[in-house]
């Protein structure tokens, strides 16, 4: 009886003194964070929580800042601008003044705009693109298959990196769905031939749909719509709105009164106004995509 | 001196934690995805590596081998790095906030990192002393900031090139992966031959 009972007791202690060990070291490690946590306390700002529980959390940069938390916290420190989120839109830029007592911000809606018209009817292709399907590929490529080298290259980067299904390819060029998009900019950065601009999303917005610096010349041989640089635009604009850089028009969508007069003395139709008419009667499905 | 320098070396090199030993799989191949990520992890790697040898050797030597409790080495040094991650964590948030916020989520990340119990364990195994264990770990994090930097290079080129449909992804990645293991089989003797 004694024996089972020694035996007993020495794995007992077997057992008891590992365990005492592990559970020891846990103790006073347990100890050890409890005290630098007390220690090293750093106050949550709760101001700071409601913001980044406000902002849509897109990160994507939009805004100027490096995302979604870094806007927040600028805000927290007194940013006095609350209507910067383009994807948040003018409803959460009003809630964000209100939780921080600034004064209403006055938000301008925006879009990004694809400045190309280069459609397959418009355009020819200089050779057959067998590669890897994106645009900075094909772009890395004698500038790619397209006659313009300025142009469009369907290929749909900007599809890829659009989170809100706004994009889609229509007749060999990127079109956007002005209603769908937030402006967050994301295509505007992929877009290897930098086609793609923010602009204020006016229903009747005047832009010279094209980006070719090429002499007018040799624009013309390769894009039946693409700007020539003919100036009738810039000297039947009363406004100033319009410049050129180069051989190409430039509207300047602050300055642009939306009279019409470039329009009606464009040769070549390489202005175009309004956003709807650039809208795609059904954007292709994610799979097409 | 020679001896750290061999440590060293073939820690980066010939056995490279990551290409040859395969420890630290998962961040290898979760993060390489970009330099900058891939930079925060390693750094947080490197500095975590050689604080938990630090603590974790002197606990083994001093405390558990004395005692005849090797065993429990595996459970006692996971007790530690977690802690050690933790108080880490801490203390940076306090004291030098841009520098979290660098790490960011890689830091508690890093506790269930094998990489960094499986240098504690070899550490011992070994039987290196304390500075050549600090050596070894300091060597690890740099071999594992090298396969990050050198992968996050490949990655880059993967998602440019036109791969099979099958083979899209973490396949093709692995395959990658398998590759450059490969290549740092050509460190093998090399290290030896050149301090010895």
């Amino acid at each position: 009886m004694s024996a089972i009972a020694l035996v007993f007791l020495s794995v007992l202690s077997d057992i008891m003194i590992p365990i005492a060990i592990g559970g020891g070291i846990a103790l006073i490690l347990g100890v050890v964070i409890v005290i630098t946590a007390k220690f090293f306390d750093v106050p949550v700002d709760e101001k700071l929580e409601s913001i980044k529980a406000l902002l849509p959390g897109a990160n994507c940069g939009a805004c100027g800042f490096s995302g979604c938390e870094a806007y927040a916290d600028a805000l927290a420190q007194g940013e006095p601008n609350a209507g910067r989120c383009p994807v948040g839109g003018p409803d959460m830029a009003e809630e964000l003044a209100e939780l921080l007592g600034l004064a209403k911000p006055d938000f301008i809606p925006e879009t990004a705009q694809v400045f190309c018209q280069g459609t397959t009817e418009n355009t020819n292709k200089r050779y057959e693109y067998a590669g890897t399907p994106t645009c900075i590929a094909a772009a890395g490529l004698f500038t790619g298959p397209n006659s313009c080298a300025y142009g469009c290259l369907g290929f749909g980067d900007c599809i890829a990196v659009c989170q809100f299904g706004a994009i889609g390819i229509v007749d060999g060029i990127a079109v956007i769905d002005s209603s769908k998009c937030t402006a967050c900019g994301m295509c505007v950065k992929t877009c290897p031939k930098e086609l793609i601009r923010i602009i204020p999303k006016h229903l009747n917005a005047y832009t010279v749909r094209c980006r070719n610096k090429w002499p007018g010349i040799q624009t013309h041989k390769h894009c039946k719509v693409g700007c020539i640089g003919c100036q009738r635009c810039f000297k039947a604009c009363k406004y100033g709105a319009i410049t050129m850089d180069g051989p190409l028009a430039v509207i300047d969508p602050d300055q642009c009164t939306h009279c019409g007069e470039c329009l009606s003395v464009c040769p070549t139709k390489a202005i175009r106004n309004g956003l709807t008419g650039n809208v795609p009667e059904q954007i292709p499905s994610e799979e097409a995509g | 001196m020679k001896e750290m320098l061999i440590i060293l070396f073939s820690a980066i090199l010939v056995n490279n934690f990551v290409l040859s030993r395969f420890l630290g799989i998962c961040p290898f191949l979760g993060v390489s995805n970009n330099l900058k990520t891939a930079m925060g992890m390693s750094t947080a790697v490197i500095a975590v590596l050689v604080l938990a040898s630090g603590f974790t050797w002197p606990i083994y030597t001093f405390l558990l081998e004395p005692l005849g409790f090797g065993y429990l080495q595996t459970i006692v040094f996971i007790l530690i790095i977690a802690a050690l991650v933790q108080i880490i964590e801490t203390i940076l948030k306090k004291s030098i906030p841009s520098l979290y916020q660098a790490l960011g989520i890689y830091l508690p990340l890093i506790t269930t990192n094998c990489a960094i119990l499986g240098v504690a364990i070899l550490n011992i195994d070994e039987g290196y002393t304390f500075l050549q264990s600090l050596v070894n770990a300091l060597g690890a994090g740099l071999g594992f900031m090298l396969a990050l930097f050198l992968f996050a290079g490949v990655r880059s080129r993967l998602d440019k090139a036109d791969i099979p449909q099958t083979l899209k992804g973490l396949p093709i990645t692995l395959v990658a992966a398998s590759l450059v293991s490969i290549s740092f089989f050509g460190f093998k003797g090399l290290i030896e031959r050149l301090f010895g």
